[in-house]
Parts: structure tokens; C-alpha cells; sequence
């Protein structure tokens, strides 16, 4: 595919909190990362508004293992409470992603180099990325190296495993053109080892959230893509 | 799959449970609860007649009165002031028509009105029936307390007045010794009663759970996606508490960001951040409290549940191997107790035998526990194709297994060849006092090494050896039992058995073997004289300085050698041949690894069997 990248990211701890678990403040860890979650990772490695970030597939390359922490949470009225937190244990993933151009961003036609833009991905991912990663929480650092998504040997080679129903990501005005964000659901299968993730604009089950507003960007606020790579 | 949707998956598998009442313990009975329906204790059973009228009332013996009751969302999550009746049976300010007549003040609301217009809705839906109606035709008379006081059930004032407590000193009636606090908390229970027809309570009717359920899914809400199956349907925002016991207000699902930074910040509301619908929300809790109930274990409040979608009753990975063979009723008890060789062999045969008789299906295991009062946190949660778990559960029972010693109900002594239950390793390490915070977080921290075959922890293992290498501090039976779990864990990194290895030129192995054998002379010497023999008393320091003290030992046995005379020749020939596979430059001070204990038990182990198994004139010969 075009314009696609192969790295592997691995960390000692993950939190892909379901949501269930997150409105009471006990939060545990989804099995498998969310798509949005992979996105964020992507998007930590190089991104900009004028792109969007598309997550091809994950392999999940080690046991899934889970352990609970005792957390100290910060109060808004001060002070801490206690709780428990699960993480999931040592993660690795083979991740294959690629960037297309955001059709919603009209605005930032001039920064469209896709020749440009892909070097630039290219090299930041060499470097770790522009931005810090991370493994769906904060706390969880992660690091991303340049790899081949079928190189190695993965925990689960030659295994199927279903995951039910689970979030996929958000839709955000930006990406979809339209002023509401919205929480997509999908049902995860894992082939092989390997997760496929479903496009966003493919998944069947979404729920609208609110009324939201894109940020609007204009040729000043932003560097354009030849400047860049310039000064790289 | 979500741990949501494999218990509302039980709760489907199980349908044919529902409502029937089990007990694990006795006398305290549990059920699989119908959706929209829980349990509350009743202290007033009314009989009405099929017409309407008042036919008699009794009150509940103490016990006698858990009941299952319709309930709503709002109804089985009010607190304080707020008025919000249950459906059918309820407290006596809700079901009384003449509770105001009687004395009985209301918080603000008239909760009879409010319970009353519920019932009758209900009665008069397409889903209402003979038997309801009959009960609502005589509670919308409001009579209740006058016909309990005319009953001789409650009892009145000198002015009229209900009386709300007894406090004359002449003998109490029934009820008010059964309702804390005033009679407003008396809760009544109705039952169609008809000198033609025998009817099922209506707390044991199925046609009354399936008439509320049915009338109650009618009044939904809004529909929303839901989480767990994707589906859209009726949403929840009040779940179930009382999950781990009937006193338990934590609750799994809950939102509370008024006060702790949970999911504000893109959503403003709890219901932005994850909806989940009434029906799998009822059905999986339902389904938890169930289970936790048959099969759960639960160590100082922390909840350890394996179960299986379609069978739940499975294997757990924090049993002993001996707890685990009784699930195996068919297998023969010998085969497993065996202390031979083959005693492993056995119980993974019974394993398999056992798996067998179960449908294909996924395993579960749970670990919750709750960190403040009113949440309860996912600790841990694995699901499991059924094969794999057998396979896990089957290697952590059988490879590298030891003796334990163990005492069943009939104080009967039983040895077991296998695996300590991960109760048992977690105090055997810290010790019998240990904070029970401290015990349930390392049984915990074990179960991955059942289900996952990781090693045991260093720490813990470091813990196993450092208190069995002490015996003085310990009384015999917890010594021997230290010991015993120690020796286990050790050699599920190494990988030994309990039969001496006399082969074996290991440093510390070694050692272990001369403090057996310098402990089982002296013990022979001492005879019935009931005393601690050096070698137990030094073994501490042993463990530490093993030249230095070894030559304290020998030096202490020498006695004893010339007591024994020619009995103990054999040992001594043993002793000289231990230390001669030494090698001198092995001979030193460096402290020993646990591996010393093994050599230890083994070679003690070995000593005693043979005095069992050797027939006399065979001891002689070699004796002579």
C-alpha cells in the first residue's frame, strides 16, 4: 500500500481501558488495543491536519497477560482516593499503518506533498517518533522501532481468537466533515495473530456523542510540508 | 471475549436455573436471579383469598424469609428519603393503605399512593393475571394494618396508635423481636391463598417473574448502543451491588465524576462515555452473584472465580491438588492419594477423565476485590479455551510435583503427591499472622503461574526457603508443612522428584543430604525422649555457614555414634559417603541455595521409607 510504515511498539505496561470500567474510576485494560489507540501511536510518530493516519493491522506478538496496581487518583476536590488499577503486562505489537490526505481539510491543500510527507514519516519513526509514545495511558511508555510486520516469530502464529464487542475509535468533526463526535464499536477477530483492523468510515455500529466543531487551521498557524523538510 | 459478555452469556446458557434455589453452605441458600427481580428478607407472609379478601398472616421464623421480589431500577437502588416502591412486596409505609390512620408519618411523599398506582398499572397491563389482581383488589382497600392488628400479627397503642416499638418488659410477640428498629421496617411478602387450588408462592411462581419482566421491558427508556453486545436496546444507568454478599455495596459499573477525574474531559456526561442496556447488565450481574455464590473463593473479601460458559463447576487454579480430586467424584480416591511415583500420573488421568465429560466450551477466571467501598475493580480476567486451561492446570499439578502431608475432616492423615493450593504457599511464606492484605495480594500474584506457567516469584520462593530453614521458630506440623511447600516451589524451578537422587554431586544437595542423615541418627539415639536434634536446632545456621557448622554438628553426634554402636553403622557408612562425593574445594561457607533442602527432604524421606518397606531380617543383615 502506499505511503505505509512497519514498526514494531512494546512496553511494559498497557491501558486500553474499557469504558465500562472507566466511569467509576476502577479502570482495566482491554485485551487488544483500540484502533484509536494504535492511531495515537501513529499519529505520536509523525502527524499533521493536513493527514490522516490510517491503522492497516496489529500482530500481537506476546501472551496476553494482565496485573492489577493499587492507583492514588487525584480528586477535583483534592486530595487522592484509592483504586485498582489493570494494566495489561510486557505488550509488544507488530504494526502496519499508512497516511492518506484528510478530504475534510480543504484548507490545507497547499501542504499536500505526499512524496514529502512520507519521508518525513519515514525518518521520525527511525528517530522514536516525534512526540512521546505511549500505550494508552499516559503512565504506559511505550517505544516504536522500524521493523517488518511479518519478521519474528508472535505468541499467537496460527491462532483465532474472537474479542466481542469492543470501541474502535472516535469520530471527530475534522475527519468526517461532520459537527458531531461519536464513539464507534466493532467486533475484533484475530487471525492468525494478526488483527485487521476495519476502516473507521466502514464500522456499522456508532453512536452519536455531541455536537462538536472542527479547529479550523489557516496557512499561519501551521509549517508547510516543503519548509520542513527542508530544515530536515 | 469482554467478561461482560461471557457472564451474560452464562446467564443464557443457565435459563432453565432461574430461580431455583441452591445452597452451598447450610442453611444459606442462593438463586440464579430472574432479570428485574432481587432478593429481600420479608418478615410477614399475608395470605389473600383469590376474591380479594384478607384470609390470614403469619410472621417469618428468623431464616425463613429470604424472597425474591420484582424490583425496578429505581427501586432497588433507593436510599434515604427518596420514594421509589418496589413493585409488589415491600416495607409496611409503602403496602399499607392506613398507615397515616395508624400514626405512621411519611418522609414527604404518600408512599402507599405511589406504590399503589404502580401495582395497579401493572395489574391492569395486557400482562396481568388472576392472582395479581386479587392481590391488588385488597391492598387498594387500604386495610393492611387493621387486619394485621385484628390478626394479632401488629399490635396498637392504648390510643390507636400503631405500636412501632415493644418496649414493655412483659414477653415480646414474634415480630418485634424479628424487625430492627420500628415496625415502618416490617416487610411483607403477599400469597394467594384458595382452599381449591394449591398456587406456588408468588417468590417461587415463574408466571409471576414472567409477568413483571415482560411488563417491565414495555416501560423502557430510551434505546442506546450497548457495549458489551453492540446491540441497540434499553439503556442502564443503575447497576447491581451487592455483588459479593448481600452487605456488599460495591458496586462493578458505577459513575461518579462529581468528585474523582474518571471519564470527564471529552464527555460531560457518564452516559457520553459508555452505555450498557438494562437486560445484559441485569443478566450479567445476575449471573456473577450466581456464580460467586456456587464457586466462588474469596480471601479476605477478595473474590477468586473459574468457571466455565456451559458447565460452570471447573477446576479452580488456586486449589490443592488433594481439594481439586474431590471434584472427580467417579475416579477412585486411591489412585489419586497414591504416595508412588504414579500418583501425578493419576491425577492428570482424573484431569483428563474429568474434561471429558464437559462440553467444548471457554473458561473464565476472575479476580475481583474492591480498593474503597463503593467500587469494585476487574482485578484480573482471562478467558481460556477449555483445552488450553486443562493443559496448564494439568502441568502445574504434575510437573515437578512433592509430598504434602495433609489432615482431611476425619483428622485422617493423607499424603498427596502434587501441588499446594495457592492459600497454602502464600501463608506458608509469610507465615500463619501474616496481614491478610498480604496474603491475598501474593495468591493473586500465583494464579498466573498456574494459568500462564510462569515460575513462582522469587521473592516468595526466597520467603518458602528462609522459613523452613528455621525450624526452631516453628511448631513441628507447620514446620513439616513450610518444608513441605518450600521443597514444592524449589523444585518447580529444578525440577526434581522426591525420590533420592544419590546420584547427584550438587554442592547443596549434598549438604541437604548430611543434615538429614546427622538428624535422623540423633533422632534414633534420642529414642522416645521428644527433643529438637541439633541438626533441626543448627539448620539455620547450617543453611548460612555450612562447613563451619557442619563440623559443630558431627562433632555433636559423636555421642550418639557410640551410644548407637553397630545399629547405626549403615548411617555412618552413608554419612562418609555423602561427604566423600563433596568436592573439598565445595566444602566452604558460601551460603546454601534452597536446592540444600530438597536434599534434605529426600534424603530423610528416603531413610524412612526404607525403615517402613525393608522387612526387619533385611535391616539386619545389613546391620550385622
Amino acid at each position: 500500500m502506499r505511503n505505509t510504515i512497519e514498526f514494531k511498539v512494546y512496553g511494559d505496561y498497557a491501558l486500553f481501558t474499557d469504558p465500562l470500567t472507566k466511569l467509576g474510576g476502577e479502570k482495566m485494560s482491554y485485551q487488544i488495543p483500540t484502533y484509536q489507540a494504535m492511531k495515537g501511536i501513529v499519529e505520536s510518530i509523525y502527524w499533521k491536519p493536513t493527514i490522516v493516519m490510517v491503522v492497516d493491522a496489529i500482530r500481537i506478538m506476546k501472551p496476553i497477560k494482565m496485573e492489577s496496581k493499587g492507583m492514588r487518583p487525584i480528586e477535583y476536590s483534592g486530595g487522592n482516593s484509592l483504586a485498582h488499577y489493570t494494566y495489561l503486562r510486557d505488550v509488544c505489537y507488530h504494526v502496519r499503518a499508512h497516511f492518506e490526505f484528510n478530504p475534510h481539510r480543504p484548507d490545507l491543500a497547499f501542504d499536500r506533498n505526499e512524496g514529502k510527507h512520507y519521508a518525513i514519516l519515514k525518518r521520525s519513526l527511525e528517530a522514536g517518533g516525534r512526540r512521546d509514545i505511549f500505550l494508552g495511558a499516559r503512565e504506559c511508555q511505550a517505544y516504536v522501532e522500524p521493523i517488518e510486520f511479518d519478521q519474528g516469530e508472535g505468541f499467537y502464529d496460527g491462532v483465532d481468537l474472537h474479542f466481542g464487542t469492543m470501541v474502535h475509535g472516535f469520530n471527530y468533526p475534522d475527519e468526517t466533515g461532520v459537527n458531531e463526535l461519536a464513539v464507534r464499536l466493532w467486533h475484533p477477530v484475530m487471525k492468525n495473530g494478526v488483527i485487521t483492523f476495519t476502516r473507521p468510515e466502514d464500522c456499522s455500529l456508532v453512536q452519536p456523542i455531541k455536537k462538536m466543531q472542527a479547529k479550523t487551521f489557516t496557512a499561519d498557524d501551521i509549517e508547510p510540508v516543503d519548509l520542513l523538510h527542508e530544515q530536515l | 471475549m469482554s467478561v461482560w459478555q461471557q457472564l451474560y452469556e452464562t446467564y443464557n446458557q443457565h435459563l432453565d436455573e432461574v430461580g431455583k434455589s441452591e445452597s452451598r453452605w447450610e442453611g444459606k441458600t442462593f438463586t440464579l436471579l430472574p432479570i428485574s427481580h432481587t432478593t429481600q428478607t420479608a418478615h410477614i407472609t399475608v395470605n389473600i383469598t383469590p376474591n380479594g379478601e384478607f384470609h390470614t398472616a403469619e410472621v417469618i421464623e428468623k431464616g425463613g424469609g429470604n424472597t425474591l421480589i420484582p424490583s425496578t431500577e429505581d427501586s432497588s437502588s433507593r436510599a434515604g428519603s427518596v420514594i421509589a416502591p418496589y413493585p409488589l412486596h415491600d416495607k409496611l409505609p409503602y403496602v399499607a393503605g392506613d398507615y397515616e390512620a395508624f400514626g405512621g408519618v411519611y418522609k414527604k411523599d404518600n408512599a402507599y399512593q405511589v406504590y399503589i398506582n404502580n401495582l395497579k398499572k401493572w395489574s391492569e397491563s395486557s400482562h396481568g393475571f388472576d392472582r395479581l389482581k386479587s392481590i391488588y383488589t385488597y391492598l387498594q382497600k387500604g386495610r393492611l394494618i387493621e387486619d394485621l392488628v385484628n390478626e394479632k400479627v401488629l399490635f396498637t397503642e392504648t390510643d390507636g396508635t400503631l405500636k412501632w416499638t415493644w418496649k414493655d418488659k412483659e414477653e415480646k410477640p414474634k415480630i418485634y423481636s424479628i424487625v430492627t428498629g420500628g415496625m415502618e421496617g416490617a416487610f411483607i411478602r403477599f400469597h394467594v391463598h384458595s382452599s381449591e387450588q394449591l398456587y406456588k408462592e408468588p417468590w417461587q411462581d415463574s408466571e409471576f417473574y414472567q409477568s413483571f419482566i415482560a411488563y417491565y421491558a414495555e416501560q423502557a427508556g430510551d434505546s442506546t448502543l450497548c457495549f458489551v453486545t453492540g446491540e441497540q436496546k434499553v439503556g442502564s444507568t443503575k447497576h447491581a451491588n451487592k455483588i459479593r454478599n448481600a452487605g456488599d455495596k460495591a458496586k462493578l459499573i458505577s459513575a461518579n465524576d462529581s468528585s474523582g477525574f474518571t471519564y470527564r474531559g471529552r464527555f460531560d456526561k457518564a452516559s457520553e462515555a459508555a452505555t450498557i442496556s438494562y437486560e445484559v447488565s441485569q443478566k450479567a450481574h445476575n449471573a456473577l452473584k450466581w456464580l460467586i455464590q456456587r464457586q466462588g473463593k474469596l480471601i479476605d473479601q477478595r473474590v477468586f472465580l473459574v468457571w466455565g460458559s456451559q458447565v460452570t463447576e471447573m477446576p479452580s487454579a488456586v486449589d490443592s491438588t488433594f481439594s481439586l480430586a474431590a471434584l472427580f467424584n467417579d475416579v477412585e480416591e486411591k489412585e489419586v492419594f497414591d504416595t508412588n511415583r504414579d500418583g501425578a500420573r493419576a491425577f492428570s488421568d482424573a484431569l483428563i477423565g474429568y474434561k471429558r465429560k464437559l462440553p467444548q466450551q471457554t473458561v473464565n477466571i476472575l479476580i475481583i476485590d474492591a480498593a474503597t467501598t463503593g467500587r469494585l475493580a476487574i482485578l484480573y480476567y482471562r478467558s481460556f479455551d477449555q483445552e488450553q486451561y486443562f493443559k496448564r492446570l494439568e502441568s502445574w499439578h504434575t510437573e515437578h510435583p512433592w509430598e504434602y502431608v495433609y489432615f482431611d475432616r476425619e483428622k485422617k492423615r493423607r499424603v498427596f503427591i502434587g501441588a499446594p493450593s495457592l492459600h497454602d504457599i502464600a501463608t506458608a511464606a509469610y507465615g500463619p499472622r501474616a496481614n491478610e492484605k498480604l496474603i491475598k495480594a501474593t495468591v493473586e500474584r500465583l494464579v498466573p503461574c498456574v494459568v500462564d506457567g510462569r515460575i513462582v516469584p522469587d521473592d516468595v520462593r526466597r520467603c518458602l526457603i528462609q522459613r523452613a530453614s528455621n525450624p526452631v521458630g516453628l511448631e513441628a506440623w507447620e514446620w513439616e508443612k513450610t518444608l513441605q511447600i518450600a521443597c514444592g516451589m524449589i523444585n518447580k524451578k529444578e525440577g526434581m522428584t522426591v525420590a533420592l537422587d544419590s546420584n547427584l554431586k550438587d554442592r547443596d544437595y549434598l549438604f541437604g543430604r548430611l543434615l538429614a542423615l546427622a538428624d535422623y541418627l540423633e533422632r534414633k539415639a534420642l529414642g522416645k525422649e521428644n527433643r529438637s536434634t541439633n541438626a533441626i536446632r543448627y539448620m539455620n545456621a547450617f543453611s548460612q555457614n555450612p562447613a563451619r557448622t557442619w563440623l559443630t554438628i558431627q562433632s555433636a553426634l559423636q555421642p550418639y555414634q557410640a551410644k548407637l554402636g553397630g545399629k547405626v553403622t549403615y548411617i555412618n557408612k552413608l554419612i562418609d559417603e555423602v561427604g566423600s562425593q563433596l568436592d573439598p574445594s565445595d566444602f566452604t561457607n558460601k551460603p546454601l541455595s534452597g536446592k540444600y533442602l530438597l536434599g534434605f527432604y529426600s534424603q530423610r524421606h528416603d531413610l524412612y521409607q526404607k525403615r517402613e518397606e525393608t522387612n526387619l531380617s533385611n535391616e539386619e543383615s545389613v546391620e550385622a
